[in-house]
């Protein structure tokens, strides 16, 4: 798995977040789309696309997009 | 975990009332801090848009009681034909006595009539299916009313924006009674207690009683207003529930009745939000049209009124065919709680929904 597809799936599960709006480095917890709406969304996506169900404090534990990317690589 | 099967029982009608009140998400802008943008989103995301609300002086017992009426008259039944009556209900009247009682006086029903409450909410109403087909099958009743209602848009907050803008008003009754004729039922339920504190009214019962501090309210860490009182859930452990419990019970239901999910007609789940009831009708591989969502834009959640609440308003006139009517119901929710049946609704004699108006009763 490639982390840009994961940003890919990232930014579509954040309804409406332009592509490209976020890379690697990204906090996601500081962007404004960040809210409980958007942990549903992003927790549904991760468990289709990678069959890994995370809770919301399992998916808060990280900081930046590729911490969370690699947590999940770890899990595949 | 329970998994039953009856036979030669069958849902002969069921009634939903909804109050006449309407409040829509753009009521609530507020909530938002006017960001129309955000409304928007939960509306094309979660399929928020209205929901009704019951009057101050209206309660889960008048709305099952005016639901049980219209029953009656649609199916020429008198109350005194009942002898078991069912009332799914979080939001009774009183702690003691039970709903189910109050009714009984109200209506006029037989002495020969066992008559309860069961306190569950959005999965109740399956629950309820499963005890009265029970007792129907060991012989305890012939003919049971089952009524499920809330009022739970008492219980929100209404400075909590995750949950304000969700709950709506309802009461159902629905008529099971024996027959003869060879049709089949099979019923899955299970529980996860651990999960109780995901959706919980924390004071009001006897453990943490009414008191000032009780009364107080906070805010939580996302801005949403409450006090211990008020109804509380945790949003995301919630759909995490659902989503890996439900399609899971769903495909195991099947299973156990030998039915493929191409036999099933609809799929009516709890009404919980059109994100949740679509994304499991898509992780069950089906196709979502079989997935009645539309109550919930104009009821909003109702909790245990929920499934006969989708059936009635989606379903209802389509069943005045004598096609034959293969559904799965699955309600899932407050404790943690879960449950789901295959049933065959062919010739049911009545299905629908009313506006609650206590003059013409």
């Amino acid at each position: 798995m490639e982390i840009k597809n994961f940003i890919d799936h990232f930014e579509y599960a954040l309804d409406g977040l332009e592509s490209g709006t976020i890379d690697g480095s990204t906090n996601f917890k500081d962007l404004k789309e960040w809210d409980s709406l958007a942990i549903l969304t992003v927790t549904d996506t991760i468990d289709i696309e990678y069959g890994i169900l995370l809770r919301k404090s399992e998916i808060e534990a990280f900081e930046t997009i590729e911490q969370l990317f690699n947590f999940i690589q770890s899990k595949l | 975990m329970p998994s039953n099967n009856f036979s030669d029982i069958k849902i002969s009608g069921s009634v939903t009332v909804v109050p006449k009140v309407k409040r829509s998400i753009e009521e609530d802008i507020e909530l938002y801090g006017g960001n129309y943008k955000q409304v928007e989103r939960l509306k094309r995301t979660l399929g928020f848009n209205q929901r009704r609300i019951a009057p101050r002086e209206v309660t889960a017992l008048d709305l099952c009681e005016s639901a049980s009426q219209s029953l009656f008259k649609k199916l020429d039944l008198s109350p005194i034909d009942i002898n078991g009556i069912i009332f799914i209900t979080q939001t009774p009247d009183h702690s003691q006595p039970s709903n189910a009682s109050l009714i009984h006086g109200r209506l006029g029903f037989s002495k020969q009539c066992a008559a309860f409450d069961v306190g569950l909410g959005c999965s109740g109403f399956v629950y309820g299916l499963w005890l009265a087909f029970s007792l129907i099958a060991n012989g305890s009743s012939s003919k049971i009313l089952l009524l499920a209602g809330d009022t739970l848009s008492r219980l929100v907050n209404p400075k909590d924006r995750s949950l304000a803008p969700l709950f709506g008003d309802a009461g159902s009754a629905t008529l099971i009674e024996k027959e003869q004729g060879g049709r089949t039922s099979w019923f899955r339920l299970g529980s996860d207690g651990t999960g109780a504190s995901d959706l919980i009214v924390p004071a009001g019962g006897s453990r943490n009683p009414i008191s000032k501090k009780t009364e107080e309210e906070f805010t939580d860490n996302e801005g949403n207003v409450r006090s211990l009182q008020n109804l509380f859930m945790n949003g995301s452990e919630v759909f995490n529930f659902s989503i890996e419990v439900v399609p899971r019970e769903i495909q195991e239901l099947l299973k156990y009745a030998k039915c493929e999910k191409s036999e099933v007609d609809y799929f009516v789940l709890h009404q919980a939000n059109r994100y949740m009831v679509q994304n499991i009708g898509k992780r069950l591989g089906c196709d979502l049209k079989r997935f009645p969502i539309a109550s919930f834009g104009v009821f909003g959640n109702i909790s245990s009124a929920s499934i006969p609440g989708a059936m009635a308003f989606e379903l209802g006139e389509n069943f005045s065919t004598k096609a034959k009517k293969r559904l799965v119901l699955s309600g899932f929710g407050v404790g943690l709680s879960w449950g789901s049946c295959l049933v065959d609704l062919s010739e049911i004699r009545c299905l629908e929904y009313v506006e609650y108006n206590p003059i013409n009763i």
